[in-house]
């Protein structure tokens, strides 16, 4: 069934692959062939999955390779549904699309693509820091990183009731082919703004609760005051200054945000757009699109930009997908083969026109397709959604904690349980030490569960050392019990 | 009836006053129908409200005007599953499996029925109860060593199971069986035992017992079995879900769920209408068993 | 019905004969009575036995499925509040939804069962359509009809003054609303069994009843509930399983709602099992409720049986 390896032998191991797969780039040979079977993200705008299906089948006329593409919805989890189970069974598809936390969830079943990886950063320039952050595993490619399904979640803005209500420009802010001109754009101007629109009747349509948007919106904002629950070597940071500033600020937020906040799923603020009650949400251009064809006259006030910085900086979150091939894959060659040509400029900025500049390529140099100019009405709305000028960083919430401990922190909807905790008056200490003393239970068992492999008789593994330390508290350094 | 018994000949004379009798009759009526009145009310008003969405084009419903009211009524969205392929596949499939599962369902489940409440059999008392815990697991917990399964029976035999609506009919009697086995139990305890003592010793074997005596007798069980079996297997949403991944494989829960919403996309419209496309085929044939079945009972089959 | 005879055997051997004849009937009966229930057997051995301890293996693993950690994880589950908060929402919910079910399905049912023949047909039709329409697409009609920004009943309710109700926003409301759902969906199956069971009880009980001047409320103590006790307590034990399984309507609902306020076992072990990758932890919460109600049902069914075994 499973490989029972020990961790030692499993990082010498990786090492040792990965060190050779940094070294011998990609040489598509003569093996592509046979057939191969994908799984891709099954898009929302009509027309886009055909742009796919027709690369893959130019790519597999040439290859001389028998193809079959499912369009997996996100829609009820079925694409995560399918994974576990694909995981399970080690059976399913060669190439399967897989949403941010997924390739590491499932890192000892991904084949390293390395040998792909390394010559498409040379050609198509750097990736962002969430597709380094939530693609790699010591220094391993899990996958290649789809344009396909990958998004920012920044604001997008009524340009007449920012205008009317909070005095904001925001095509001045961010004009159509020029730099923006942001610095006054800090999360100040982003309350006082939500709290002009809350008065005028127009609130901002920030979600608090535990789905996507909702949590990488509080991921972005946590990471501009440098708070974070869990930092990258894993230590525990939840009583900190940064995180306390970060609450406090999101206790002012939620004043002015809509009652019923606390239930609102993906959906939900892009109804809030369209039915016009809104002036700002955080979602990528999805809303604006259905408001386009349901609600002219909001789309054409609608402006998508960049996200206010804080004292830390300015962070934006992006949603990556991967394409990931399965270690039991029959076709692993016809796989990487066609992953570089699904990567090369040309298909994507196929694909990203084809849904209208939703779908965001990950490489740098692919971020300036004239898609984005061209979007309209109003002309230009789609301009600054891609970030062309690296103006802000993107993150994805939870981070920079290992990967496997930041899944849970966004999957159990942490950050923004604590805010709704801290806004609904627990006091301060009780709040961070629920959510410290969660995380740190959690983070205990995961880090045993997750990291150990080793075969000691209690969870408490007396071979490796207890990896938590608690930043600013005085507990003595030890495994915790359970408290 | 009740007032029509009173007048029996055999029952002993007393006086029976009509007047009062037939008013409290009368103001019974009217309460059951008032309080039938609410109950419909309650269980109408989600369908309704989804016959007059379904009505609307998508432009109205973002608008948020009126919800109770079709302004600009569009025949679009009826049009447009009705000819769509997609949608009528989705059908296609959905009736199949269905009808398949209810045959495979009734085929399982009677003779073990009759096997369960009439032959004494070592363990048949633990099956009989036993049968009915197969509820307790999940199928949300089920489906993951299930699709192992599938995917190692795949690998081993070629036959593919996984992504064909053909699974189905393997998943859906494990959530059919155990409440369909468990009614039949039940309409065949309640056949007296003299009828098939006297079977017996007719020279009946059990076969000809249960399909000359027993199926007949307990028919109304039968079709209530069917109906309920009809009824979980067209409303199945997980197992699909998790089994089907292309559009040509899937069942119209599914099928209606995954491609009318898209990301956060939702077409409110085209859902109420599918949904409501969707729902007619059990309302239908409800509206011909349900005469039956009640006709059976009526008839005398469960009275002694 | 009688059964066509194809000769009659000799009787004239008396008790010998009936004696041979009886254990030959016996061996057939067996052997027939195994063939009759093999398929039964199968099934559930194969399809639902068997992946039931795969997954009661999973849940004694960690969370990468490489070491065998016992009861860890439910040692684990224990110490965590949330998990706590669950088990008491599914009791709440489990149990108050089928108390409303069996009350309203009861209580529709005898209205239906005293209206005159002819008009019964239409009445169980309108009643049975919410059982009939499947859950997953209702549900997204009472999601739409609950939504922030559109709800209908917020509409109407506004006509009248009162001021939106935030149906899935606030954690006691959208308890109320998850229970609804349930209960507006489960009720037609009571209704239907009961009627079934209801039109079955003798007319002459009634009579004797009236006749030794019961009222309307005596009479249903006295006969029908206990002429109806096996069915009350097989659909109320199904009912009671079916739900605290459930997972449809409170996943697309609320999605275990404001701050876990509406997470049941199986919409929680989704959530951890599916969505944080550790399938051990969701499976170990889904398994925790089966000891609990098998026990339970194993006291109900024998009680069913029992009497059963009576009459």
């Amino acid at each position: 069934m499973s490989r029972k390896l020990s961790r030692r032998q499993f990082v010498a191991a990786t090492a040792l692959s990965s060190a050779a797969l940094i070294t011998a780039p990609y040489v598509r040979g003569a093996h592509a062939a046979g057939k191969l079977t994908m799984g891709f993200w099954d898009h929302w705008v009509p027309g886009a999955n055909k742009a796919s299906t027709d690369l893959v089948n130019e790519w597999a006329a040439k290859e001389k390779v028998e193809v079959s593409i499912d369009y997996i919805p996100s829609q009820g989890n079925k694409n995560l549904l399918t994974i576990a189970a694909e995981a399970q069974a080690k059976s399913g598809h060669d190439i399967l699309a897989m949403p941010t936390w997924w390739p590491h969830a499932n890192s000892e079943l991904m084949e390293p693509v390395n040998d792909i990886m390394e010559p498409l950063i040379k050609q198509n320039g750097e990736v962002n820091g969430t597709v380094q952050y939530l693609g790699q595993l010591d220094g391993k490619w899990l996958g290649v990183p789809s344009c396909v399904g990958s998004q920012i979640k920044g604001p997008c803005s009524r340009i007449d009731l920012m205008k009317k209500l909070a005095n904001i420009d925001v095509q001045e802010m961010y004009p159509v082919g020029a730099p923006p001109k942001a610095d006054n754009w800090t999360m100040d101007t982003f309350l006082k703004a939500a709290e002009a629109c809350h008065k005028g009747g127009f609130p901002f349509g920030i979600g608090l609760g535990e789905t996507t948007d909702n949590v990488d919106t509080a991921g972005a904002i946590f990471q501009s005051f440098g708070a974070q629950l869990v930092d990258a070597k894993g230590n525990l940071t939840v009583k900190t200054d940064a995180v306390r500033q970060a609450l406090d600020f999101y206790k002012k937020l939620i004043a002015f945000l809509p009652a019923d906040a606390s239930a609102w799923d993906d959906a939900s603020n892009n109804r809030w757009l369209v039915s016009g009650r809104g002036a700002m949400i955080m979602n990528p251009p999805s809303a604006w699109a259905v408001a386009r064809r349901d609600a002219p006259q909001v789309a054409e006030q609608c402006w998508t930009h960049g996200f206010p910085s804080g004292p830390k900086g300015r962070f934006a979150p992006f949603l990556p997908y991967f394409w990931t091939t399965w270690n039991f894959s029959k076709n692993k060659e016809a796989a990487k083969s066609l992953l570089v040509y699904l990567s090369q400029s040309a298909a994507v900025e196929k694909m990203v026109t084809a849904s209208g500049g939703y779908d965001l390529p990950s490489f740098q140099k692919q971020t300036t397709f004239k898609v984005w100019a061209e979007e309209g009405p109003p002309k230009g709305t789609l301009f600054h959604y891609p970030d062309p000028y690296k103006h802000q960083t993107l993150s994805i919430a939870a981070s920079p904690a290992p990967p496997k401990v930041a899944q849970q922190i966004y999957a159990r909807a942490t950050l923004t349980k604590m805010c709704l905790r801290h806004y609904q008056g627990e006091s301060m200490e009780k709040d961070a030490g629920l959510g410290g003393r969660r995380v740190r239970r959690l983070y205990a068992e995961l880090s045993v569960r997750s990291s150990c492999s080793c075969r000691a008789e209690r969870d408490r593994c007396n071979a490796h050392p207890p990896p938590i330390r608690f930043v600013g508290s005085r507990r003595a350094v030890g495994f915790p019990t359970g408290d | 009836m009740a007032s029509t018994a009173v007048i029996d000949k055999a029952a002993p004379t007393r006086v029976v006053k009509y007047g009062s009798m037939s008013r409290d009759r009368k103001w019974a009526l009217r309460w059951s129908y008032f309080f039938l009145g609410v109950f419909a009310m309650f269980s109408l008003v989600p369908p309704l409200y989804m016959f007059i969405t379904s009505l609307k084009g998508s432009a109205e419903i973002s608008a948020a005007t009126n919800p109770w009211w079709v302004f600009h009524p569009t025949a679009a969205n009826y049009v447009g599953l009705l000819t769509s392929n997609q949608f009528l596949r989705f059908f296609w499939n959905s009736a199949m499996v269905s009808i398949f599962v209810v045959t495979i369902t009734m085929l399982i489940s009677v003779p073990a029925a009759f096997a369960l409440a009439r032959m004494r059999f070592w363990g048949s008392a633990t099956l009989a109860t036993g049968v009915f815990l197969t509820y307790l697991v999940p199928d949300t917990l089920l489906f993951l060593p299930l699709f192992k399964m599938f995917a190692a029976f795949g690998d081993w035999t070629g036959i593919q199971l996984i992504n064909r609506w053909y699974v189905l009919l393997i998943v859906y009697p494990t959530l059919t069986v155990p409440f369909c086995t468990w009614i039949m139990i039940g309409y065949f305890a309640s056949i007296p035992k003299e009828l098939d003592e006297a079977a017996i010793i007719d020279g009946a074997s059990w076969f000809q017992t249960l399909t000359r005596i027993f199926i007949p007798v307990a028919m109304p069980g039968l079709i209530a079995a069917t109906i309920f079996a009809f009824t979980v297997s067209w409303a199945q949403f997980l197992y699909p879900l998790v089994f089907t991944t292309s559009t040509d494989q899937l069942v119209l829960p599914v099928g209606i769920i995954t491609t009318l919403i898209k990301g956060d996309v939702f077409n409110w419209g085209q859902i109420m209408t599918g949904a409501l496309l969707g729902a007619a085929p059990p309302l239908i044939i409800y509206a011909f068993l349900m005469d039956y079945y009640i006709a059976g009972l009526t008839a005398g089959a469960t009275k002694g | 019905m009688m059964v066509d005879v194809a000769f009659q055997p000799n009787r004239v051997g008396g008790a010998a004969r009936k004696r041979q004849s009886l254990r030959v009937a016996l061996k057939r009966k067996s052997t027939a009575a195994f063939l009759m229930t093999l398929p039964l057997i199968l099934l559930i051995g194969i399809l639902v036995v068997y992946p039931a301890f795969y997954s009661l293996h999973l849940a004694t693993l960690n969370k990468s499925m490489q070491r065998f950690v016992g009861l860890g994880n439910f040692q684990f589950l224990f110490k965590r509040d949330t998990f706590w908060l669950v088990v008491e929402q599914s009791c709440i919910f489990a149990i108050t939804a089928v108390l409303f079910k069996a009350l309203i399905g009861f209580v529709v049912a005898h209205f239906i069962h005293n209206i005159p023949a002819k008009g019964q047909r239409k009445w169980r039709g309108m009643l049975l359509v919410p059982w009939v329409i499947p859950p997953a697409m209702s549900t997204l009609a009472w999601l739409w009809l609950f939504d922030p920004s559109y709800s209908a009943f917020n509409y109407t309710l506004s006509l009248l003054g009162i001021g939106p109700i935030p149906w899935t926003g606030d954690a006691d409301w959208a308890r109320f609303s998850v229970i609804l759902v349930n209960v507006w969906y489960g009720a037609p199956f009571f209704m239907i069994m009961y009627l079934a069971s209801l039109k079955s009880v003798p007319d002459q009980l009634y009579e004797a009843a009236a006749i030794d001047g019961a009222n309307w409320w005596q009479r249903i103590w006295y006969v029908t509930l206990p002429m109806m006790r096996n069915i009350i307590a097989i659909t109320t034990l199904f009912s009671l399983i079916v739900t605290f399984a459930n997972f449809d309507i409170v996943r697309i609902l609320t999605t275990g709602g404001p701050l876990d306020h509406t997470h049941i076992f199986a919409t929680y072990a989704f959530r951890i099992g599916i969505e944080g990758s550790d399938i051990p932890l969701g499976a170990s919460i889904s398994l925790f409720m089966v000891p609990i109600l098998a026990i339970a049902a194993v006291f109900i069914l024998r009680d069913i049986n029992k009497r059963g075994n009576e009459a």
